[in-house]
C-alpha cells in the first residue's frame, strides 16, 4: 500500500537560521540557486521527500531571476514543489510554467470579520454549522445554486468580481479588499476551452473537497495590537475564512495548457529535468495563449471565492435575523495562493518587469506598496495563512524583507506532512469528528474519509511555519484564528 | 491489478495487468474507485464509445484517463466496466456505467486531474505495469 519516499540527499547550505541553499552547482543546467526557508526543525522534515530537488529542478527555467525560492511550508508536488516562487524575465527569455501556478489556478483563502463574539455565537454554533453544510455545495460532483449561461461566464471570467457587483452579488468594499480588485485584466476568456466552460458553469460559488473549507474562527490571540485595530480586530471576535479556487474551470485550463504544451519545451530548445515543468516563452504565441486563459481562471477564482461569502452572509443573517451589513461581515482580505503576475521588483540592483509564478505561496506586499487598499497601506498587505482544522489559521502583514528577498511572497498554510493513505491510516477506527468536538471544534464533511485525510496530524504545526516567515522577517505576525465550526467537501 | 499508493498531497495508482488492453480497463476502473468508494454499486445502465491517439503510451492512458475524468465532470457518469482495445499510438473503448446517483453511490475524492509526474507505462517480463498520479 505505501512506497518508500526518497530522501533528498543534496546540498542544503546554511545561510542563516531560517534560509537554506542548493547551489547552482548542484546539477548542470541550473541557471540560479535554491533557496529554502525554513528552521533547522522544519527543515529536517523538508528533506524527507523530493521538494528539494523540485526546487533545484525549477532553476532551470529559461529567464529566471534571482533564485528558485520555497517557503517553510513546502512539500513535494509535482514539476513545481508546493510553496515554490520563481520569477522570470520575458526580456531575457523568461517563460511562463503552468506548472508553477498548479491545477487549482487562483486557488486562495479570504478572512470575512463579523461583529459578534464568541459568547453570542456559541448557542447558534450548531445551527449556524448544518446550515452552512446544507446551503454552501461542497464535496465531489455538487453543482452551485449560481447558474451563468456561456455568454455570462466569459462576462464574469473577462471582468472578475466587478461582474459580480452589477448582478447584486458583492458590495463595493469586497472588490477593494480583494487582491488585483478581483480582477486580472487582459483576461481572454476566448481562449478558455468549452470543456473547461462545461466544467465551470455550474461550479462557480461551490467550496470543492481535498484541503478546501469553511471555517467559522475566533480571534484567539492578537500579536501586534496596533495592527490589529487598524483591520478591525480583536480577541475572542468571529471570523469566517473561505478556502477555495477555480474548481473544475480551472483544473481543465492547467491540463489544456500541459497538453497544449507537450512538444512545446523542444520547439523553443528548452531542457527541462522533468515534463510537468513544460512551458512556453512568455513572449510566444503558446504563452501568450495561456496566460489569457489564466487569467480568465484567476478572475473565476475570485468569483467563486465572492460567491460563497455571500451565501455565508446569507446563512448569518437568517440564522441571526440581521442583514449582513449590520453583522458588519465585511471581507478583511482575498489573497491568491496560486497565481503568476506580471510584477514589478527589484532584481540585483536593477527594476525589473517580471513573471512572480506563486504555486502554494501568497503575495506579500510591504507598507506603502501602491497595491495595497489605503486602509492598509501604512501596515501592509493582509496575508491570511490557513492552518489545519484542530489548530490555528493566521492573520500576517507583509514586511519590506518580502520585496528583497522572495519578490514580495510569503508561506501559503501548514503543509502537508502526511500523505493521504498515511493520514487515513493514523485515524483508522477513530471518530475524527468526535475528537476534534472535544476540541471545541465542530466539523461537518461529507464523508469520513474527508474528515480523516484532512486531520490535524496529517499537516505541519502552522505555528512552526509562521514562525519561519516571521523571524525572516518577510510577514509580521499579527492574529492567531482558532477553528470553532467547519465544513468540508 | 491495481492499488492506490502515497503522494504527498495526493493519489498515486500503480497498475499491472498480464496485458495491455487489461492494463488500461484496470486503470479506468483505479480512477473511479478514487472518486466513488463503493464502485461493485454501479450498473451499467449507459455506455459510451471513446476512440483516443497519442503519440506514445503513456500519453495514451493520460489521454484515456482524462477522458474518463471529464465523462465524469461533464455528465456525471460514474463507470466500473470497460472493454478496451489499445494499440500502440491509439485506442478504441467501450465504457459501462450509469449517471451518479447519491442514494447508492458513496462519492470519496475530487480528482482535479491526472498529472504526468512520474507517469509511467512499462513491460515486465511477463505483465503490463503503469503508474499515474492524480491531483486531488
Amino acid at each position: 500500500m505505501s512506497e518508500k519516499k526518497d530522501i533528498y540527499n543534496g546540498p542544503l547550505e546554511k545561510v542563516s537560521d531560517y534560509c537554506w541553499r542548493i547551489p547552482k552547482s548542484y546539477k548542470p543546467g541550473m541557471r540560479v540557486d535554491g533557496l529554502i526557508f525554513a528552521s533547522q526543525k522544519l527543515i529536517q522534515e523538508i528533506r524527507k521527500d523530493q521538494a528539494p530537488e523540485q526546487v533545484a529542478n525549477v532553476a532551470f527555467l529559461p529567464g529566471i531571476q534571482y533564485a528558485s525560492i520555497a517557503m517553510p511550508d513546502i512539500h513535494w508536488g509535482y514539476g513545481f514543489s508546493i510553496g515554490g516562487v520563481c520569477a522570470t524575465d520575458p526580456e531575457e527569455d523568461g517563460v511562463i510554467c503552468p506548472g508553477g501556478i498548479g491545477y487549482d489556478i487562483n486557488c486562495g483563502v479570504r478572512l470575512v470579520k463579523t461583529n459578534l463574539f464568541y459568547e453570542d455565537i456559541q448557542s447558534h454554533l450548531k445551527q449556524l454549522v448544518k446550515e452552512l453544510f446544507i446551503e454552501i455545495p461542497t464535496g465531489v460532483g455538487r453543482s452551485g445554486k449560481y447558474k451563468f449561461d456561456k455568454k455570462e461566464l466569459k462576462k464574469l471570467m473577462a471582468e472578475g468580481v466587478p461582474y459580480l457587483l452589477r448582478r447584486g452579488l458583492a458590495a463595493e468594499r469586497d472588490i477593494e479588499y480583494t487582491e488585483a480588485g478581483g480582477k486580472l485584466d487582459d483576461a481572454e476568456p476566448e481562449n478558455v476551452s468549452e470543456r473547461a466552460l462545461e466544467r465551470g458553469a455550474e461550479q462557480c460559488g461551490t467550496l470543492g473537497s481535498g484541503n478546501h473549507f469553511l471555517e467559522i474562527q475566533i480571534v484567539d490571540k492578537i500579536w501586534d495590537p496596533e495592527i490589529a485595530a487598524v483591520i478591525g480586530i480583536e480577541p475572542g471576535q468571529v471570523c469566517v475564512m473561505i478556502h477555495s479556487g477555480s474548481r473544475g474551470l480551472g483544473y481543465q485550463v492547467c491540463d489544456d495548457a500541459l497538453k497544449m504544451l507537450r512538444d512545446v519545451p523542444a520547439k523553443y530548445g528548452i531542457k527541462l529535468p522533468d515534463k510537468q515543468l513544460a512551458c512556453a516563452p512568455v513572449d510566444s504565441p503558446e504563452g501568450r495563449k495561456y496566460i489569457g486563459a489564466m487569467r480568465a481562471a484567476a478572475n473565476f477564482a475570485w468569483c467563486n471565492r465572492q460567491l460563497l461569502m455571500w451565501q455565508t452572509r446569507e446563512v448569518f443573517e437568517s440564522v441571526f435575523g440581521q442583514s449582513w451589513q449590520q453583522l458588519q461581515m465585511n471581507l478583511i482580505y482575498d489573497v491568491a495562493h496560486n497565481i503568476a503576475k506580471f510584477e514589478k521588483h527589484e532584481v540585483e540592483g536593477k527594476e525589473k518587469k517580471v513573471w512572480v509564478h506563486r504555486k502554494g505561496a501568497t503575495r506579500a506586499f510591504p507598507p506603502n506598496h501602491p497595491e495595497i487598499p489605503d486602509m492598509y497601506r501604512k501596515i501592509g498587505q493582509p496575508v491570511i495563512i490557513p492552518g489545519d482544522m484542530g489548530r490555528a489559521s493566521w492573520l500576517m502583514v507583509g514586511n519590506a524583507a518580502s520585496m528583497e528577498k522572495t519578490f514580495g511572497t510569503t508561506c501559503h498554510g501548514a503543509g502537508r506532512m502526511l500523505s493521504r493513505t498515511a493520514a487515513v491510516k493514523k485515524a483508522q477506527g477513530r471518530r475524527i469528528d468526535q475528537e476534534l468536538e472535544e476540541k471545541g471544534v465542530l466539523a461537518l464533511a461529507r464523508s469520513w474519509k474527508g474528515l480523516a485525510e484532512e486531520h490535524p496530524m496529517a499537516y505541519k504545526n502552522v505555528d512552526d511555519v509562521v514562525d519561519v516567515v516571521h523571524k525572516a522577517g518577510i510577514t509580521q505576525k499579527v492574529a492567531r484564528l482558532r477553528p470553532i465550526g467547519v465544513i468540508k467537501g | 491489478m491495481y492499488e492506490v499508493f502515497e503522494h504527498t498531497a495526493d493519489l498515486g495508482l500503480r497498475i499491472s495487468s498480464p496485458t495491455l488492453n487489461g492494463l488500461f480497463s484496470e486503470a479506468a476502473e483505479a480512477l473511479f474507485s478514487v472518486i466513488v468508494e463503493n464502485i461493485d454499486q454501479i450498473r451499467t445502465e449507459k455506455s459510451f464509445k471513446l476512440n483516443i491517439k497519442a503519440s506514445n503510451l503513456e500519453y495514451l492512458l493520460f489521454d484515456w484517463l482524462n477522458e474518463l475524468l471529464y465523462l465524469f465532470e461533464s455528465e456525471k457518469i460514474v463507470a466500473n466496466s470497460f472493454l478496451v482495445n489499445v494499440d500502440s499510438d491509439s485506442l478504441s473503448a467501450e465504457v459501462y456505467g450509469e449517471v451518479l446517483d447519491r442514494n447508492r453511490h458513496k462519492t470519496d475524492h475530487e480528482v482535479k486531474a491526472i498529472t504526468y509526474h512520474q507517469l509511467k507505462v512499462v513491460q515486465k517480463q511477463t505483465e503490463w505495469m503503469a503508474e499515474v498520479i492524480l491531483d486531488i
